[in-house]
């Protein structure tokens, strides 16, 4: 049995974990939910994203950085009182080609330097498999450790995280799955009425974009309003996903930006439409688009660039068009 | 002139040789298929207009399609071009001639329309090395390159080689691309086996690393020469001297041939600069340039910054080089000297970034420069920091952050307002 002394369990006395509702918590909140609970800690979620925070997350960073960071740092902030410790890993990479981008790997950094004058508190592990083979279990095992379980406990608490985040991506597949096969069958079904089909937009976004109220919430609303059935790229199958993007790119660094390309590809053919949103500036996506775009082949594609603008009116007004065509073009209205 | 017996030629074209009527009835007969064919297809069963973007292949999948080896041409070395990069144009040429034994295509100086060309086919918010190095590559192509060469990084930099070389292609352009992104984390065979594929199968390996450890010593000998300029340059009792020395220097340094030549120029080149008349104050200022990998080591990236200052009678130190950052680089080193403001690998060029700031502010420099492109996540990143080390450590720091502008008034304005600070600030102590 270990000892439980300061130095080889630093996090022994953190009681409750804040977890910012942001970035890459939209991947992995059900495996960092589980883990931290079944290393028996109380987590804290910020809640969900508003203006004011994005405004408070705003004023904490400098100007050119991404809209997802400024808000997460807005939701740090949110978190300050609330908990022991906020949970902030660097995530660099799971492998060669499965990198994140850079702004997950400096996250903890930034955020400590951003919040020196508030003393905060991080609970923080690396993940970097591609040169110092830190993979995932690794990071969270020795994590564990610092909380000062037992290697035992640690190992049944990775293995916590791991099932929850399995079930729920699980989940999200057959759901995803269902939807579109919905969609495939009110298109079969309706086939000769005058009214409108029905339409499968696929919505390809980093998930803290898709997911987020803020971000991509006016994106999905307006969709939603339309009566488009709304699917979310980030919720396909991953690993056929990842796979299929091999045949896309032999370089491409990015993991999550890998899957949403994947997924479009395996899906091109079934969907109406993609609808690619990103937050201005996204490094990884301002040279992804323009990949995409160039072999989008026959699938019309708009895409999006949201910023903190307050108004959603021009948003609106290109997601209506965009779906307009394509039902007008679905009716027959245009050359094909 | 006659022309040569063709072996394609028909059995009747070798009975009548003058005579074409059989070329042109044969023409006639195509040209009025195909005009029956077009409108059987174009006006019966046919779409009334095709605006399909689909090309005849169907969907394509793959971003740079895979297409049949290069034919190639034994009586011409293959041309080579690398990418513009500050003074190290200088090293490409070695390695192309000396390591792969081919033909350098030598880009000149750069120009607006450089950047203006890469920047017309990239999207408008990748960074701006990408933009300057797509230009770099039409004015290569254009120039009659076989073989673009791009290196890789930890960041957008890895993508760089495959999307530039599919923005080429879809431009229309024909050429190969050895791209380090495609090789990067295999073992050193695999790179001999790219350049042999791609380049000159007839490499010599033995050459080529002897080569390369000569390329290696030249980077260090032109960042240790550079290194001294900037902290020279800015003295000169006849303005001018250091610089034309410099390009003396570099001239020497490209005719080169080997190890031991390149010592030798260094040794020549640094007596040369050192012996130049001189007039420095015992106070004057002394500025540190940290930042990103291209931005903050490329002249025309950062218009010329380096310039700017050394002209304003400056000190400068730039802590940017491939001598730091690859040849010699020790991230855990580095890291254990910066521990008090970070824990982990920030991005590719933060940690030698933040270490820089600290070493110059600890040894009493006045100011800092960080300069960056654009959008550059992990120098974004740096910049909380950097505010904390200018807070703390109490030493300004001016931030310069670079897209594809060519005007630097408001540069100069900027550097000057910089300037007279600082000179104010020590002044005033």
């Amino acid at each position: 049995m270990p000892t439980q002394n300061k130095d080889s369990a630093p996090y022994a006395d953190v009681r409750s974990i804040g977890l910012p509702r942001a970035l890459m918590y939209y991947r992995y909140a059900p495996a960092w939910k589980a883990f931290f609970e079944a290393l028996g800690r109380e987590v804290v979620v910020s809640r969900q994203s508003d203006r004011a925070m994005l405004e408070r997350g705003s004023a904490r960073s400098v100007d050119e950085c991404c809209l997802a960071s400024k808000l997460y740092m807005g939701h740090v902030e949110s978190l300050l009182d609330a908990c022991d410790a906020v949970f902030v890993p660097s995530l660099a990479n799971l492998g060669r080609f499965k990198s994140f981008c850079t702004k997950y790997q400096a996250l903890p950094d930034l955020v400590r330097n951003t919040f020196d004058e508030e003393s905060i508190r991080l609970v923080s592990c690396v993940v970097e498999d591609q040169q110092s083979k830190t993979s995932m279990r690794t990071a969270f095992l020795d994590l564990a450790a610092q909380f000062g379980a037992t290697p035992k406990e640690a190992k049944a608490a990775y293995k916590a995280g791991r099932v929850a985040l399995e079930r729920a991506e699980k989940d999200a597949r057959e759901s995803f799955e269902k939807a579109l096969q919905g969609v495939e069958r009110a298109r079969k079904e309706r086939r000769d009425e005058d009214a409108d089909e029905s339409l499968a937009i696929l919505v390809a976004a980093h998930p803290y974009v898709s997911h987020d109220r803020l971000i991509g919430g006016p994106v999905v609303d307006a969709l939603r309003d339309m009566g488009v059935t709304v699917l979310f790229a980030d919720e396909f199958d991953r690993e056929r996903a990842y796979k299929e993007s091999g045949k896309f790119s032999s370089t491409m660094p990015w993991l999550i930006n890998r899957e949403l390309i994947g997924a479009m590809l395996c899906l091109r053919e079934r969907v109406d439409g993609i609808v690619a949103v990103s937050a201005f500036p996204c490094g990884p996506d301002s040279m992804t688009n323009d990949a995409i775009a160039r072999r989008a082949g026959n699938t019309p594609l708009l895409s999006l660039t949201v910023d903190a603008q307050s108004g959603t009116a021009g948003l609106e007004t290109r997601v209506e068009s965009f779906i307009d065509i394509l039902r007008y073009r679905r009716k027959g209205g245009y050359l094909q | 002139m006659t022309t040569p017996e063709s072996p394609h030629k028909t059995a009747l074209e070798r009975e009548r040789p003058n005579d074409s009527l059989p070329l042109r009835a044969a023409n006639f007969l195509g040209d009025t298929i195909d005009a029956f064919d077009t409108l059987t297809r174009r006006y019966d069963d046919g779409p009334r207009a095709d605006v399909r973007a689909e090309d005849s292949e169907g969907v394509r999948t793959r971003l740079v399609a895979k297409r049949a080896k290069r034919k190639r041409d034994r009586h011409a070395k293959t041309k080579v071009a690398f990418l513009r990069y500050s003074y190290y144009d200088v090293v490409f040429r070695f390695f192309v001639e000396r390591v792969l034994d081919a033909e350098f295509v030598d880009l000149g100086e750069p120009t607006k329309v450089t950047l203006e060309l890469g920047a017309m086919h990239s999207n408008d918010f990748v960074c701006a090395p990408f933009k300057h190095i797509l230009g770099d590559y039409i004015e290569a192509l254009d120039a009659g390159a076989d073989v673009l060469v791009q290196f890789t990084g930890p960041c957008r930099l890895g993508y760089y080689g495959e999307l530039q070389e599919s923005i080429l292609r879809d431009m229309g352009y024909e050429f190969e691309m050895l791209n380090f992104a495609e090789i990067a984390g295999k073992p050193l065979k695999e790179y001999v086996a790219a350049c042999k594929k791609l380049v000159n199968p007839d490499l010599s390996v033995a050459q080529g690393v002897k080569g390369m450890l000569a390329a290696f010593k030249m980077v260090e000998c032109l960042d240790a020469y550079h290194a001294r300029y900037l902290a020279l340059a800015g003295f000169d009792a006849h303005p001018g001297d250091s610089d034309a020395a410099r390009e003396e220097f570099f001239a020497a340094m490209a005719r080169c041939e080997t190890r031991r030549d390149v010592e030798d120029v260094y040794r020549a080149g640094i007596e040369k600069l050192e012996s130049i008349e001189r007039d420095k104050p015992a106070d004057a200022l002394r500025i540190g340039i940290v930042g990103e990998y291209f931005t903050a080591a490329d002249p025309r990236s950062n218009l010329d910054i380096e310039r700017k200052l050394l002209a304003m009678g400056v000190e400068v130190s730039c802590s940017m080089n491939v001598t730091n950052r690859n040849i010699r680089y020790n991230e855990p080193e580095l890291r254990r000297e910066i521990e008090e403001y970070v824990a982990y690998d920030m991005g590719p060029t933060s940690t030698l970034t933040i270490a820089s700031a600290k070493r110059y502010a600890d040894e009493g420099f006045d100011g800092i420069v960080h300069l960056k492109s654009s959008g550059c996540t992990p120098e974004i990143d740096c910049m909380p920091v950097l505010q904390r080390i200018s807070r703390e450590r109490k030493i300004p720091v001016l931030f310069l952050s670079y897209d594809s502008q060519t005007s630097d008034t408001g540069l100069d304005t900027r550097v000057e307002a910089f300037y007279d600070m600082i000179a104010m600030r020590k002044a005033s102590r």
